[in-house]
């Protein structure tokens, strides 16, 4: 049976302030990663590296990682992620903006 | 950098993609190969008490209303759809919908209901019976706009969160239905906002227009929620949370 | 009837198409084929290509039209099942065959303005005789017109074609093979199901035989247009291909070798074929075949 992806957002949000500030005090320097395929089989072969389901409780999100606001699936890139980043989620085919909140955290904005 | 990385298409080429024929049949591939009628062969029925087994048949007859909605309706829209890449995709989705009705008849059957499409009269909701006569209203009329907002964002966002929930629960057998449909349904959800998202960046003035339907539907759906949480068993206390999931498509669309 | 139509599942489907003989294809052909080089190359040779895929595409949009609208008038789930599951089938043709639009240069601003330009008028009207229907939720005429009379034509002309292509361009003839199997099936449900629709509403006979005569008119003006109308351009493309070593020496298809017929004998024996089949098909079902007047 699977296990329902039902991010916590207030944890998330926490996770994503601590993970902006550490991104931040580690320089400018763009981090880039090598993906692997983690299960995910909702979009064809060759896409899937670039897609995970939420954990839950516990899960923490890279800095390659960002929560699709629509349909709530992490959407990876192999770069770190930041604001002005543009990104897609093809599982529920959303185009993302990555924006810098006034909290500093990096959120994604679904462009119409 | 990797050979294929998506988000470096030029926006037309990702909406080529992610709409196209060939994109659906490799993504529900992962998913629906090693499955019969979305369950994995093999898979032991569960024990149940008559009166758990009885609450199961109203939820999945309810659920056999809104995909029926969802298949008339997604079946309809095809020929009003503004551009090809929406018919395309909406042609995967009349296809995703009987699918969805297929399984959950198959399952009704498992359960020993001996004339599913009977039962699923007698024991239709009438708030979503409401529901799904207006929004075939809407695609009669050929509004595209009304019976988007109506399918793709209210109807299969109340599935996608309702299923979620229930596939918390569930037993082995319904789960793995469940767990394959609710797949499907981000596609359509996100069709949905995005369709309907660029449409009102463009024409604002529907934006008025929408927010009429939503709050004629609203009343519909959220009874509706209520309901069939109450027989799927889902905790008040994480209700609040499912209803936020409808509530935060209609804000990012400007529908408050 | 229910024992038949549970042949027609989506579960069934699915082992059949994507993971049956669509399975590792891309846009219905092996990934590694390409139009011919000299197809592209060629403006005669490339614009002949886009005026026969301009046809396929029109078919093909209507098929779809068709299939989705009679999702909803259709009586029963099984029905329903299996028209959404030809829903699909067609959206692929029409995706296919435009793809193979682009692939000869068409460029995706000008798609429209391109059927246009290359649509046959009769073939446009043919779509609109049965589309009348569909609107309508007439599911007994538009089952035959979609399911015996366009799909009965469309599954010749995509064998002819696939004929004169096997040899020639088998990234076409791959794309004509699966669609000829997605025909299979369409046939074969608007058989099945609607002779028991007929027998049932013998009232019915008349008006969907008179259908069957209106599009079968517009059928064999199209195939007109085609062949006799467009003799000249046939036969130039014929010299350019030979010209340029391009095309099968031989192509065999109904004891007919399409590679050395003149138009009009090619016209004759896709006329002959569709008419044939039409006749057996109607008469399965316990309908007479309406001949139409001969076009001019």
């Amino acid at each position: 049976m699977s296990t329902v992806e039902q991010p916590d957002r207030e944890t998330e949000l926490a996770e994503l302030v601590e993970q902006h500030r550490a991104r931040r005090a580690e320089g400018s320097e763009r981090r880039h990663y090598d993906l692997d395929d983690r299960g995910f089989n909702e979009v064809p072969k060759k896409w899937r590296k670039f897609y995970r389901h939420w954990l839950g409780a516990g899960d923490t999100l890279a800095p390659n990682e960002i929560i699709c606001p629509v349909c709530k699936v992490v959407i990876r890139s192999v770069k770190e992620i930041r604001a002005g980043d543009r990104l897609y989620c093809m599982p529920c085919m959303s185009r993302l903006l990555v924006v810098e909140a006034d909290d500093g955290t990096l959120v994604p904005e679904v462009v119409y | 950098m990797s050979e294929f990385d998506p988000h470096a298409l030029a926006e037309e080429d990702f909406l080529e993609e992610v709409r196209s024929v060939d994109f659906w049949f490799q993504a529900v591939d992962g998913y629906l190969r090693d499955r019969s009628y979305g369950r994995v062969d093999g898979t032991p029925e569960p024990v149940m008490e008559a009166g758990e087994r009885d609450n199961l048949i109203t939820t999945l007859c309810n659920y056999c209303v809104g995909e029926t909605a969802a298949l008339e309706a997604s079946s309809g829209l095809v020929v009003i759809a503004p551009n090809r890449h929406a018919k395309i995709f909406l042609a995967t989705q009349v296809l995703d919908e009987a699918r969805h009705l297929e399984v959950f008849i198959r399952r009704l059957s498992d359960l020993g209901v001996e004339d599913p499409e009977h039962e699923i009269e007698l024991r239709a909701n009438p708030n979503l019976v409401r529901f799904k006569d207006r929004l075939l209203e809407f695609v009669a009329d050929r509004d595209w706009d009304a019976a988007v907002f109506a399918q793709n964002v209210i109807l299969e966002t109340m599935e996608y969160t309702v299923f979620r929930a229930h596939l918390q629960d569930a037993d082995p057998v319904t789960a793995q239905v469940l767990d394959g449909v609710v797949k499907d349904e981000r596609r359509h959800l996100g069709f949905g906002e995005n369709d309907l998202g660029r449409r009102l960046v463009a024409m604002p003035e529907k934006r008025e227009r929408l927010a009429e339907v939503r709050a004629e539907l609203d009343e519909l759906v959220l009874v509706t929620f209520e309901e069939v949480q109450d027989s799927v068993g889902v905790e008040r206390s994480a209700r609040a949370d499912l209803g936020g999931e409808y509530l935060a498509a209609v804000e990012r669309l400007g529908l408050t | 009837m229910a024992d038949f139509l549970s042949q027609y599942s989506i579960q069934r489907w699915l082992e059949m198409c994507p993971q049956g003989y669509l399975e590792d294809t891309v846009y219905g052909h092996s990934p590694e084929l390409k139009e011919p080089v000299i197809l592209v190359g060629n403006e005669t040779l490339r614009e002949e290509s886009i005026r026969t895929t301009v046809q396929l595409v029109v078919g093909e949009r209507c098929a779809l039209a068709a299939s989705s609208g009679l999702v909803n008038a259709a009586p029963d789930f099984p029905s329903k099942r299996f028209l959404a599951t030809q829903t699909l089938d067609e959206a692929r043709h029409v995706e296919i065959f435009t793809r193979r639009l682009f692939d000869l240069g068409v460029k995706e601003d000008d798609l429209e303005s391109t059927l246009d330009e290359f649509a046959n008028p009769n073939l446009v009207k043919f779509a609109e005789v049965l589309l009348e229907k569909v609107e309508a939720g007439d599911f007994i005429a538009g089952v035959v017109g979609q399911n015996i009379v366009l799909e009965g034509m469309a599954f010749s002309v995509f064998e002819m074609l696939e004929a004169v292509s096997r040899e020639a361009n088998p990234k076409f003839a791959e794309t004509l093979t699966g669609t000829i199997a997605d025909e299979r099936r369409h046939v074969g449900f608007g058989e099945n199901r609607i002779g028991s629709l007929i027998r049932e509403h013998p009232e019915r006979k008349a008006d969907v035989e008179k259908m069957q005569a209106e599009m079968t008119y517009h059928m064999l003006a199209t195939f007109a247009d085609s062949f006799r109308g467009n003799a000249a351009v046939v036969e130039e493309t014929r010299a350019v291909a030979a010209a340029e070593g391009f095309g099968p020496e031989t192509a065999e298809w109904h004891g007919t070798d399409l590679a050395a017929a003149s138009p009009e004998e090619m016209e004759a024996i896709l006329a002959d074929t569709v008419l044939g089949e039409f006749k057996t098909r109607l008469g399965r079902i316990g309908l007479e075949y309406q001949s139409p007047p001969v076009p001019a």
